[in-house]
């Protein structure tokens, strides 16, 4: 579905390389992560793929028309002087769907994701999850394909976290979405994904690991922490982690310890 | 209006009415020269005066369209420019350096040069107000736009907006903001160099009777006008406060 051939990125010319010789391919319908070290400029490939960072060598190719990649960023900006209802149409109306329509199909989308009726706030009247929902709407509201998210739910409480981690699997699973996610959490990696892949540091940062997780889609995301093979590929994942940064370094990742 | 906001009025009428009678009485028996310090009820006579005979009405009429026009031509400049610069590197280069020259001096100095080009009619004091606001406005839309949110720029193109779009969504919006929070003091900058222009060299306008009270040592005159054109202001500032809260009612308050 997308396939990256030995993508190298640098920012500016001359500068060493943040990315250098990467490769990698999604299956339709497969659920990716992507973890590694701070800094080892995952967000940075995820930004190559959707064109907001120009590659300085290789190529990225989707299976479907770059129409259908949403992107789901890390924090919850919206466009703070529209609507709620008119930030999700937005999507809409630049594919050419005309005011009153993309409208009409926004609020269904808003109530989709459980904001019926929030259609005519202002984005600061949102809550910081709520805010979150409408940038889901807005991915939604593309039809995509392909979704890719730089850590979704990394700047929400816990509760919040697990309910929007919950709808968004639900959507993942109905529409079949292809997904590649960028997270600093590796139990949230495990548990989304069918394959989990360790990114080294960086600067020229490769892939360091694939890792396949060995249970089915769709998983209850609470039990699934408890099952052996979870707890094993946790440890496996820690230790292959560790290795690459290094337990004097100083940039340790911000991961969550694996509780035994 | 809440009881809060209700009390605050009144006590503050209630200083206002102390420091009116004080001034009053002071004047009254002698203690200040009325020459020097007219009192509050001779300032308000002229005041009425002015209004009753009608003769006030032209002035007005001087000041209101030049500070207006100076405004209105300082802001639409402000904002092309602005935008210009903010989009063209090459024209920042030649522009930021220019206007922040102008923004060095004190540009009412300017008024004795724009009387010799210009004249002494309305075209002067236009120029004025113009040369006030429209360097102020230029900096508010130039760095309004250099300071654009990046992640509201990525968002729409994820969502697959493309340039016309961007100015749209997100560089118009931003720049209504800036300049919005920018027209309070524009207003304040186009009536300083209207009346300033006046003073200077004119035949009309409030500035030319301050000049007229000041040459004929009419300290009531100078001040009844000094009241007149903080008046005027500041119910301009109530329109501006009113647009601005409209413009950026997401904002909230």
């Amino acid at each position: 579905m997308l396939h990256i051939r030995e993508l190298s990125l640098a920012f500016g010319k001359g500068a060493v390389p943040v990315l250098e010789g990467l490769s990698l391919d999604l299956q339709a319908g497969e659920f990716m992560s992507l973890i590694g070290p701070s800094g080892c400029g995952k967000s940075t490939l995820l930004r190559a793929i959707t064109g907001l960072q120009k590659p300085s060598a290789g190529a990225v190719s989707l299976d479907v028309s770059p129409d259908e990649v949403a992107f789901l960023f890390q924090d919850d900006a919206l466009l703070p002087w529209r609507s709620v209802r008119d930030n999700v149409a937005l999507g809409l109306r630049n594919r050419g769907t005309r005011k009153a329509q993309a409208r009409r199909e926004a609020d269904g989308w808003l109530a989709a994701v459980g904001l019926e009726g929030y259609g005519d706030r202002w984005p600061r009247q949102l809550s910081g999850g709520q805010r979150k929902r409408v940038a889901i709407a807005q991915c939604l509201a593309l039809r995509p394909r392909v979704l890719l998210m730089d850590e979704p739910f990394a700047s929400l409480d816990a509760i919040v976290r697990h309910y929007l981690t919950e709808d968004l699997m639900s959507w993942v699973e109905r529409e079949n979405l292809t997904v590649l996610m960028v997270t600093h959490d590796l139990e949230e990696a495990i548990a989304l994904s069918d394959r989990v892949l360790l990114m080294g540091n960086g600067p020229r940062a490769r892939i360091k690991g694939h890792f396949q997780v060995p249970l089915s889609r769709p998983r209850d995301l609470v039990g699934v922490r408890t099952e052996p093979a979870f707890r094993d590929l946790a440890r496996d994942l820690w230790s292959a982690l560790s290795e690459e940064v290094g337990p004097m370094s100083s940039t340790r990742p911000d991961l969550k310890v694996v509780n035994e | 209006m809440s009881m809060k906001w209700l009390g605050v009025y009144a006590r503050r009428a209630l200083a206002l009415a102390v420091v009116l009678a004080i001034w009053e009485s002071l004047a009254a028996n002698g203690y200040v020269d009325p020459f020097y310090m007219p009192p509050p009820s001779a300032i308000g006579a002229i005041v009425v005066d002015q209004f009753a005979s009608g003769d006030i009405w032209p002035h007005l009429q001087a000041t209101f369209g030049a500070a207006l026009l100076g405004l209105a031509l300082g802001i639409l400049f402000g904002i092309f420019l602005g935008f210009v610069a903010a989009l063209i590197p090459y024209l920042a280069e030649l522009l930021e350096p220019v206007m922040a020259m102008l923004n060095a001096i004190p540009r009412v100095i300017l008024a004795p040069l724009f009387i010799i080009w210009l004249g002494i009619g309305i075209g002067s004091k236009v120029a004025l107000s113009f040369i006030l606001v429209v360097v102020l406005t230029f900096f508010a839309v130039y760095n309004g736009i250099r300071d654009v949110d990046q992640r509201l720029v990525e968002r729409v193109r994820t969502l697959g907006g493309g340039r016309l779009v961007l100015v749209r969504e997100v560089y118009i919006p931003s720049v209504v903001a800036w300049v919005m929070g920018n027209l309070k003091v524009a207003v304040g900058f186009a009536f300083t160099g209207a009346v300033v222009g006046e003073f200077v060299a004119a035949s009309r306008g409030l500035g030319y009777l301050l000049s007229y009270a000041q040459s004929t040592y009419n300290a009531s005159l100078t001040m009844a006008l000094i009241f007149l054109v903080m008046v005027f202001v500041l119910f301009l500032f109530t329109l501006a406060g009113m647009l601005e809260r409209y413009l950026l009612r997401w904002k909230g308050s």
